[in-house]
Formats: C-alpha cells, structure tokens, sequence
C-alpha cells in the first residue's frame, strides 16, 4: 500500500510518498508556497507521481498537514502539524522526547513519550521573532540567499546581541548594528541566537532530552548550535527535517500505527 | 420540527423561533427572536455564532442581551442601581438583599466591544481617554459610563482595590477622576495561615488567617453601611442572611447544571451556552428571581437531554477543561467544531460558584467568600483547583485562554500548565483569543485541533 503526505507550509510544500509494505519513503519532492496554494500542491503531488511512475489511483490515501492543509482539496483528510512532526521525527529518531521545529511562519516544541506519543506541546504563531522569517527578514535586508546566509553566520566570532523581541523592530536594531560596522557574520549569529532564545521560552520546562530539531530552520548550520547554548543541552538535527511534516502525514495516511 | 439538541446560526434560529411560536412558545417580558439583538442593539457578532436549538437557550440569550432595557426599567421605576466593579459575587449578594436594589456590573461591558464587533467605538474612546490597548478590554466600561448607552449612571458605585487587578484600579481611578464617585474597598492578598495564627476555611478547600477574614469584613461592612444608606433601610444580618440564601439557591441550580452537562456521557448543552450561564453568578443579570427561571429552564433541558442520551456533540467528544473566560465567543462554538466539548470550566468565577457559608454570620461568610476570589490568591491555588476538578470531570485536555491586555497575573498560564502536567498529566495549551478573532481563528483553531488529536492518541494506551 502507498500512501501520501502533504506539508502545505507558510514557505514550502512538501510531499512524502510511503510504501507500507516495504516500510520505506518512496519519493519526497518540495516546492515553494504561493498564492494559489491548491495549484500549486496539485502540481507537486502530480510531479512526485510521475517521477515515482505512480498513478493516483495507486495511492491509497493522501493526508495534509501544515496551515494551509484546508486548502489542499485533493487530500482525503487533514491532521494537524503537531501530530504529523510527531510521527516523522519518532519514526526516524525514536528515541527522541522532545522535538524543536522551527518552519518559515512558527516554531514548536513537541513533547513526546516513550513510543512517540505526544505529551504536550507548545506552539509560537503570533510572532515571527521565534520563526524562520526572522531570518528570512535579515536575508532581505542583507540581499542575500537563505543559503549564503548560513555560511556566513558560520565565520561568527562574537554574535551581536540583538535585544528586540519584534522582528519588525530587530530590523531598526540591525540597521543600527551594520551602520556601526559590526561584521556581518556576527548580526547573522546575534539573529540565530534572538531565534534561539525565543524558541527556549516557549519551551519553557518541556524539554526532556533526546531533542531533536527539525523544520526548514534546522538546515541553518548555526542554528541548532544556537539552540544547544541556550536550552545547555545536545541538539540533534533530524534527517531532511524540511520532509518530517510530510513524511508524517503520510504515516498518519497508513494508519498503521494504531493512533487513528 | 427536529428537536434533537443542535446549534443553529442565526438565521436558523429566525425559522425555528417562527415553528416554536406556532407550537404556542411561552415567554417571559423580555422575550422575542434572536435576531432582534442586531437590529436594535447592533450585536453584530451574533451573526458568526451558533446557538443551542433549546427555548431554554434562547431564553437564557434573551436575558443576557436586555440587561440594559432591565436597568433602565428599574431606574424608571424608582429602584435604586448599584455599579458593583471589580467583584465577581461579593458585593452583588449585600445588595439584593436589600428590596429595590438592583446590583449589575459594569466591568461586563467588556463584553460589548466583542458583541458589537467594535461598531461602538468603545475601545477606540477609550484609548482616546488615555486607556489603551496594552490596558484589558474592560477599558471600554470607561466610555461606556460616559456616553450613558450601554447603563444607566448608577445610584452608588462600589469597587474593590488592592490584591485584584492593577489594570483595572487604574481605569476604576481615571473614571473616579471623570467624576463618578466610588466606594473602595480593600481586598489583602490571600495567603495561607502562618504558623500561630488562627486559621479561617474558606470555600474551594481554600484556608486564609483570621486577620485577612476579620479586614475583609471591616472593608464589607462600610460597604453595607452605604447600601444601607442608599436603600434607607439597614442591611442588619437578617436581611443578608436572607440575601446568601437567595444567591445560594442560583449557586446550587448552576452547580446542577454543570455537574449535569459537564458529567454527561454526551455533552447536553453547548459550551458557549455554559460560558454565559455561569455568568450569571456574578450578578444575576440585574435580576435574581429571574437568573433563577432561566437556570431551571436550562437545567430541565439539560436533563431532559440526558435522560434521552442525546447530546450537541457525541460522547466520542474529547473531553476539555476550559479556563478563563473568551473574549470572541466563537471560540466556545471552536471547540466543538473540532470535536471537543466541556466537562468542567473555571471561568475565574470560581468562588462566586461556591456556596456560601450560610451557618456562620453573614458578613462574615461574605468575607470568606470574597477571599476565596482565584484572582486575589496565588496561582497555585487555583491551579490545584483546577487539576481536582479536571480529574472530577475526566478532563482529557486543557485550554487555558488569554485575552490580549488582561494580565491578572503574567505566568498564570505556564504556573497552571505546569501544575496539570506534574499532577494529573494532561496536556494543556494557552490560547490567546482577542476580541475579534478573525484573522486569528485559523491558528486557534490549529492549537484547538493539535490539542484534540494529542488527547484522543492518548485514549490508545
């Protein structure tokens, strides 16, 4: 049986395919988000399938995840992003108990138990201090890629502090910060840091190791070391942590795991 | 007509209250459809709502929305109005038990911003008198005393100060300076007996030392003295004792009513409707007799509901423990949208739930009353009452609300997450839930969803 998951995130749409008889991840694909998200989750789904020689009618069920779930029409059902983090994250680190993901819109933190059960959680989507658009901002004004802007973070010596909780406001902040010469290295780790911080009071006291960090932010190289300083505690990144949202919703499409 | 128990939208309610008056509907005074709440009074937000399908329902509706045209009708009948501000049940039992006293609440006008969808302007007056955004949306009393179109100009206005909410003293001080004259009275922070004192219970398993019981009937009895004034008639034990007896009997249906609604395996009446019932405890609406009509009404519905096994959601309803009012009432509807329902609330009304003491001396059973408020103790507190009832009601889950502004206290939502975490070990998550939700409902309704599944994986053990 092959079955799908469908990431509709604020930055990216992700999409797993997974054969429950071989237990495996059979294809993975990504794209970015726009403004018709149906359209454009449509496409990918289709391209996922065509290159995995499949046909629609061999799929047996498609979940969606992510916030912009409701739109992808296409899906036979939707579970929420927490539950599907849950699952993809437990089915490639099992040990873990606790899951940080920071994505392009939010950030989260899992709580999980011995089998992979959610416990509690957390969830930041009222500010974008504790979200990939902190960085996406600084990309911006760096003029920049999300790539180059890893990199450089990387070459930090002495990350600036950058005190503002508000995105909007941490720009005025940067501004300020380039206008005095700071090297850029060191505003990209300050912001990876801001991040980092935010995303520790959100998990307040859940975090109960193994934590493993996932999300489009966890491919920042900077970032999980940031998140370590700050929580005093190791940070694993999981594998292809853009793919675990969706390699999850398609773990709930198996429904095989005796959580439905 | 179909009337199995269901929500219905407003224009659902046009159809099912002409089919009701044709079965020959009984209603009181201040009956009529639903929607005549947004023609005349512009409550626009009942257009995004769902109601319960019960006469019950749209009786309990009917008497929340004409509380203005109830105080107007006792002011022109020569009754004398108290503004009891800042008191969730105290100062509401002294002045009923006074005859042609009516005690309302003038806080509760933090509720007609969100019914009125803003169209009153009443939040935006009320930055313009200095009380802005970062204030809590009882601001909006503030205009509302002034343009006189949501209350009538109470006769005496009574508040409370001290161990209660900053932001709200602050308003309670700029309108005393606008020229409302009030009576203060103080409430100590509740703190447990030290070793050597006298130690006094109060209601909800609660303890405080005989000195704050003692203070807190001192301040109460000032404030009985000036209802007395105001009624020309003394407010002497017997007459209050009467009075707790009066509001026990509203605090004995509500406690019937939450324990037939919140322990039934199918939930009988919805939550929004819980929300508003339980408010009634506060002040009676402006009027006890009939607080105790509409109780019975809805309590009779709600059994009748159980007895039949039926219910507005289905006993595979995730079962969720509600803390602290909502500012959009939508979110009540939320909850069992997404497939939850309520089995228990601590609406930050707890004590004016509770029964007061009726065997010790009324001012003092008052007092104990009053210091057993959640707001005017430690947190912690209240988070041990919420996990003993969260276990009374087979809680699967925990919503704890915030409305932006309103900060009783700046941690009490990870305090009360972590003491259910520790002690009972639910999940629990804090919703922040503005007045006009809109763009917000999606990401609630997220939280709302994540919270339901974690609590029906939970079921599979």
């Amino acid at each position: 049986m092959i079955c799908a998951g469908i990431d509709a995130g604020s930055r990216a749409i992700k999409s797993v395919l997974f054969d429950t008889d071989s237990s495996q991840i059979l294809a993975s694909a990504l794209a970015d988000q726009g403004v018709e998200q149906e359209r454009l989750a449509r496409e990918l789904f289709e391209e996922l399938l065509s290159g995995a020689r499949l046909h629609r009618a061999q799929i047996s069920s498609v979940v969606a995840t992510g916030y912009g779930r409701n739109t992808v029409g296409f899906a036979d059902t939707t579970v929420t992003e927490i539950t599907c983090q849950a699952r993809g994250v437990h089915r490639l680190a099992p040990d873990a108990r606790t899951i940080i993901e920071i994505g392009g819109q939010d950030s989260k933190v899992i709580s999980l138990e011995e089998g992979g059960r959610v416990r509690d959680f957390a969830m930041n989507d009222r500010c974008a201090a504790g979200s990939g658009r902190f960085l996406e901002a600084l990309a911006s004004r760096l003029n920049m890629s999300w790539e180059d802007l890893a990199e450089l973070g990387r070459h930090s010596k002495k990350p600036a502090m950058i005190s503002n909780t508000c995105v909007v406001f941490a720009e005025t902040e940067i501004i300020g910060l380039l206008a005095q010469g700071a090297p850029l290295a060191d505003v990209v780790a300050g912001v990876q840091n801001a991040i980092a911080t935010r995303v520790s009071a959100l998990a307040g006291r859940f975090v109960s190791p193994p934590v493993y960090f996932t999300g489009g932010v966890a491919l920042q190289p900077g970032m999980a070391s940031a998140l370590e300083e700050v929580l005093s505690c190791p940070v694993r990144v999981v594998s292809r942590p853009q793919f675990t949202g969706a390699l999850g919703a398609a773990l709930s499409a198996t429904q095989s795991d005796g959580w439905h | 007509m179909n009337n199995r128990p269901r929500k219905l939208t407003l224009s659902e309610w046009d159809s099912r209250y002409s089919q009701l008056q044709r079965e020959g509907l009984s209603e009181p005074s201040y009956g009529g459809p639903l929607r005549r709440h947004l023609i005349e009074q512009k409550d626009f937000r009942l257009e995004q709502l769902r109601f319960d399908n019960s006469p019950a329902a749209l009786r309990l509706w009917n008497f929340l929305l004409t509380e203005n045209d109830r105080l107007r009708q006792a002011r022109a009948n020569g009754d004398k109005i108290v503004g009891t501000m800042k008191d969730l049940g105290t100062v509401p039992v002294m002045a009923y038990s006074l005859p042609r006293v009516r005690a309302f609440y003038p806080d509760g006008a933090w509720w007609t911003p969100c019914l009125m969808e803003c169209s009153d302007k009443l939040l935006q007056q009320a930055e313009a008198m200095g009380i802005d955004a970062s204030f809590c949306p009882v601001r909006a009393m503030l205009p509302a005393f002034q343009n006189g179109e949501h209350f009538p100009r109470p006769d005496l206005l009574v508040c409370s100060a001290g161990a209660v909410c900053d932001d709200f003293s602050a308003i309670a001080q700029r309108l005393e300076r606008l020229g409302h004259s009030i009576l203060w009275w103080e409430m100590p922070r509740r703190r447990p007996p030290a070793a050597g004192e006298i130690s006094c219970p109060l209601p909800g398993h609660l303890a405080a030392p005989r000195i704050q019981v003692d203070a807190v009937q001192a301040e109460l009895r000032r404030v009985s003295r000036a209802l007395g004034e105001l009624a020309g008639k003394s407010l002497d034990d017997a007459r209050l004792s009467e009075g707790i007896r009066a509001a026990n009997q509203v605090r004995r249906l509500l406690d019937a009513l939450r324990k037939t609604v919140y322990c039934a395996r199918a939930a009988p009446l919805p939550a929004l409707e819980m929300l508003v019932a339980e408010m009634l405890a506060i002040h009676f609406c402006s009027d006890r007799q009939e607080s105790l009509a509409v109780l019975d009404g809805l309590l009779a519905e709600a059994q009748a509901r159980v007895r039949r096994d039926e219910g507005v959601v289905g006993p595979e309803a995730v079962r969720v423990f509600w803390v602290n009012p909502v500012a959009d009432l939508r979110a009540m509807n939320l909850l069992e949208d997404l497939g939850g329902r309520l089995c228990g609330s601590d609406f930050m009304i707890t004590h004016a739930l509770d029964l007061i003491p009726e065997e010790t001396p009324p001012l003092q059973a008052l007092a104990c009353a009053a210091l057993s408020d959640p707001m005017v103790g430690p947190t912690i507190e209240r988070a041990a009452r919420i996990a003993r009832e969260c276990q009374a009601g087979r809680a699967e889950a925990v919503v704890i609300s915030r409305i932006p502004g309103a900060s009783h206290c700046a941690r009490e939502g990870e305090i009360i997450r972590s003491c259910l975490r520790q002690q009972i070990g639910l999940p629990a998550i804090e919703l922040e839930i503005p007045p006009l939700s809109d763009a917000m409902l999606p990401a609630i309704g997220s939280r709302l969803q994540a919270l339901i599944e974690t609590a029906k994986s939970r079921r599979t053990t």
